[in-house]
């Protein structure tokens, strides 16, 4: 019986450089994002309101464009050094509170 | 897990069921440890020589000072809250370091604490902190008392209780003399919500346009500019040290844990940390013995090692021919940029330190990754502050005022974005103490942020002024909760120096004029993005 499951031994895998996103997209990602966190960018004001201070709606889009287009990517890059994928996977689990981690592990505080 | 890490969890989660269990939820109030002074364990404020010009004016006494006046009899609590707020009404409008003042409640607080004074001021006792006067940052609960953290979002807040750290202040007699202005939602230097200038660096009060630190910029101008005697801030970027050394303070963010954030409202919940803005090493070594210790409202203070004797370790050790040394020998690490700026002066402060007995001057050299990984990465931290924002980014966004771009940027970063921020942190601990810190027990950094990531601790403190006259400092970190080591070599380079004795000469025009006729600088929102800690 042919099995349904693919190859136990996967192809490898080639990454090919993705082209950049262009405005457009990042334009429509970004007003996208907003809309599925709930946030009505037309309750931001048009031109500047000196009473406020608070961004424009251009504003808000130029300056979240530019995060989008630097800053994720920037993250999502980084693994930890290791000699491959799967030995990387094992490397450095998240730790949300190091400094605590490293009295809760009898690492700190007996110096 | 060690046995004797088990027991110290047990005990400090005990303590914590025992404090929920009586009511006792925010006032779990003594000092957390003994601390030194007698060398009996009793907390208590050492006898200190008062220098001739705190015994003069006293508005210019450190805390101690105040302390050590108030149990001779050469001052009371309600003569120092009333030479505070004599200051204050004169001066504010220009400093602008308090958003709130409440002077009636502090002076008959102040009148109290005289009564009392005989039971023994400056002891855990008779309170450590008995009739001194704080100014209290804005993000911090005060029962009854506005909390508007600077922002529009919070312009009605007025809290039915008083943050841990706030509570354990009063606890130890303590007096709020008001709150302290800040930037924004704790993001920059002190603005209006809507990004124009409000407190000035106390040392150059005719010009807002020179930095004054943020964002605990109102609690380091009120103790600067002589308006209280000590304060507390926040540091989640840099808010506690940054300011510090641009007002010629001491400012020390302990580790994340040692003192609870319950009460504050938060900026980012990984690096949220409460410290003091002093004004030398052993009056921060005395607010945090008070703040320090475990708070059942906040887990990430339960379980973790004793607060140490900071007030031993701010005591400077003297010989009997007056030579000064560390407390303990100690290596202090020198990151090769360190020289990249301020030059001249950190060449001259090095020069101090290394000849203090006991300093070892060690060059350190950064990982490859440094600067991605503490630069680059800062930013995960922004997904932190707009969960906790929800609410009012859907329903009211401009009450973010110029403060609202980086709220959305954390809604741009993903989920896994944001573990791998996580890892990253796992990793740069393991390099800054197993390569790094293996090599030094103290490192000096050239930016607060990459020991913000890590929640380790450092303080900030005077090393010099600039040209133009406006303080410089320098940062030293520290091992995990070792914030007594911190202490122990800022206290003997205070004990060799004098950087931290000096005050800005009071403003010279009268305070309504230059409220009318000084122009005071906007920040936009992009600058306020770029800026925010």
């Amino acid at each position: 019986m042919e099995s349904p499951y693919p190859s136990a031994e996967p192809e490898p895998i080639t990454e090919t450089p993705l082209s950049e996103p262009t405005a457009e997209q990042l334009d429509t990602y970004v007003r996208t994002r907003l809309t599925l966190a709930g946030f009505d960018l037309s309750l931001l004001p048009e031109t500047f309101d000196a009473g406020t201070g608070v961004p424009t709606r251009a504003q808000v889009l130029t300056s979240l464009r530019s995060f989008v287009a630097s800053t994720p990517g920037a993250i999502s890059g980084w693994t930890p050094p290791a000699d491959s994928p799967a030995y990387a996977q094992q490397a450095s689990p998240p730790l949300i509170y190091p400094s605590i981690t490293e009295a809760w592990t009898g690492k700190a505080g007996e110096r | 897990m060690s046995r004797a890490l088990n027991r110290r969890v047990f005990l400090a989660s005990s303590a914590a069921v025992a404090s929920v269990a009586s009511g006792l939820t925010l006032q779990s109030a003594a000092p957390a440890r003994a601390a030194t002074g007698t060398g009996t364990g009793t907390p208590r404020v050492p006898d200190i020589d008062v220098r001739k010009a705190a015994q003069q004016d006293p508005s210019e006494a450190t805390l101690a000072e105040a302390v050590v006046l108030m149990r001779r009899g050469k001052l009371t609590s309600a003569t120092l809250t009333e030479a505070y707020l004599e200051r204050i009404q004169r001066y504010d409008a220009t400093y602008q370091a308090y958003t709130e003042v409440t002077g009636d409640a502090a002076l008959a607080a102040a009148r109290k604490a005289d009564k009392g004074q005989r039971a023994g001021a400056g002891t855990a006792a008779g309170g450590l902190l008995r009739g001194i006067p704080l100014c209290v940052k804005d993000n911090y609960f005060t029962k009854g008392v506005p909390t508007r953290c600077n922002s529009y979002i919070f312009e009605d807040f007025v809290p039915d209780q008083d943050a841990t750290a706030v509570a354990r202040l009063k606890a130890a007699g303590g007096i709020v003399l008001g709150k302290g202005q800040m930037g924004p939602l704790a993001t920059t230097r002190a603005t209006l919500p809507n990004g124009t200038v409000t407190t000035v660096n106390a040392w150059t009060p005719d010009n807002p346009a020179v930095d004054p630190g943020g964002s605990s910029t109102g609690p380091a101008c009120s103790v600067a500019g002589r308006l209280a005697s000590s304060s507390i801030g926040t540091q989640t970027g840099g808010s506690i040290v940054l300011p510090s050394n641009q007002q010629n303070l001491t400012g020390l963010k302990p580790t994340m844990g040692r003192v609870s954030v319950h009460g504050v409202i938060p900026l980012s919940f990984t690096r949220d940390h409460a410290g003091p803005l002093a004004r030398d090493a052993m009056d921060a070594a005395l607010m945090l013995q008070v703040m320090a210790g475990p708070d059942a409202q906040d887990p990430r203070t339960l379980g973790l090692p004793d607060v140490p004797d900071l007030v031993r370790a701010a005591t400077p050790v003297v010989s009997r021919g007056g030579a000064v040394r560390v407390r303990r020998a100690t290596r202090v690490g020198v990151p090769g940029d360190f020289l990249s700026a301020q030059k001249e002066l950190r060449g001259a402060f090095l020069d101090k330190l290394d000849a203090i007995s006991g300093i070892t001057l060690v060059d350190i050299t950064y990982p490859e990754d440094w600067t991605l990984l503490t630069a680059t990465f800062n930013a995960a931290r922004l997904a932190e502050r707009t969960e906790p924002f929800r609410h009012w980014l859907r329903a009211d966004p401009a009450k973010f005022g110029v403060s609202l771009l980086s709220w959305l940027q954390g809604l741009m970063l993903s989920g896994d974005e944001w573990i791998t921020a996580q890892r990253a942190k796992n990793h740069l601990l393991r390099e800054v103490l197993d390569t790094l810190m293996n090599r030094c027990d103290v490192l000096l950094q050239t930016g607060p942020v990459p020991f913000d990531i890590l929640g380790l601790p450092e303080i900030g403190f005077p090393i010099g002024f600039d040209a133009g006259g406006v303080p410089v400092g320098a940062i030293l970190g520290g091992q995990p909760y070792e914030e007594d080591r911190l202490l122990e070599v800022v206290a003997a380079y205070q004990a060799v120096t004098d950087w931290h004795t000096r005050r800005p000469a009071d403003p010279a025009a009268s305070s309504k004029l230059m409220r009318a006729e000084t122009v005071r600088p906007r920040l936009s929102a992009e600058e306020v993005a770029a800026a925010s800690a």
